[in-house]
């Protein structure tokens, strides 16, 4: 495989196999779901209030984080089997594979560094994969 | 007005003018190079600012990466927060 992202003259173009995008989309919706459950550590990790002192963000921010969060997402599940990103989805691309990677986190309980060694050989995976992405298109954009 | 009210409004007013403060937490999974891009991005520190207190996040679990009104501080944490990563806000001590 070549380079998964690689910046073009018209954006960033991908280039990952089809298994891979379907899979992102499909955490990128667990994602989004999981955000909206009150009781869901996935909410309290994406969208638990800025302020600790308070039980819950003015509703204006707390609209704005979670329209910021679904539309993140949204992008990539719209445009995760697409060939060519613009810049600004490409962005996007990157908030919504650190948001996966965050839910992902708060899903499998890791807190630090030792609950992240003690990962299972397919969860360790998923965090390196997605590490991965993130970095990738990082190097991608910024070149 | 009574010395009390006088007391209860220089109270308040130092509180307002007391600075708020961008807490950013560490993480165990979020990349050093992903938070080094985001604190370049947002707060145009040069990239020396922004390893160091990327650094001070891993090391010692904390930094302070803004500080100034509150409007701002939380428009900063939604933004930090937007790339996923663990932000708070809170005035200064």
């Amino acid at each position: 495989m070549s380079e998964p992202f690689r910046r073009v003259p018209e954006g960033i173009s991908i280039d990952l196999p089809d298994p891979l995008r379907t899979w992102l989309a499909e955490q990128a919706r667990a994602a989004a779901t999981d955000a909206v459950q009150m009781e869901h550590p996935v909410h309290r990790r994406l969208l638990g209030p800025i302020d600790p002192s308070q039980d819950h963000d003015d509703p204006v921010t707390e609209l704005q984080r979670q329209f910021g969060v679904e539309g993140s997402l949204g992008v990539l599940i719209e445009t995760a089997h697409e060939s060519l990103l613009s810049e600004e989805q490409a962005e996007e691309w990157i908030r919504a594979l650190q948001l996966i990677l965050a839910a992902t986190a708060a899903r499998l309980a890791i807190t630090d560094e030792e609950t992240l060694s003690r990962l299972s050989e397919e969860n360790a995976e998923i965090v390196t994969t997605l590490q991965a992405g993130i970095s990738l298109m990082i190097d991608a954009l910024d070149a | 007005m009574t010395q009390g009210d006088t007391d209860l409004i220089t109270e308040s007013d130092q509180r307002l003018d007391i600075p708020w403060e961008v807490v950013l937490w560490n993480d165990p999974v979020s990349l050093i190079s992903l938070v080094v891009r985001v604190l370049r991005g947002l707060f145009s520190y040069d990239l020396a600012k922004a390893e160091r207190l990327t650094m001070q996040v891993h090391n010692e679990g904390k930094s302070i990466v803004w500080s100034g009104d509150k409007e701002q501080a939380a428009a900063y944490c939604v933004a930090l927060h937007g790339y996923a990563l663990s932000a708070t806000i809170q005035q200064s001590q």
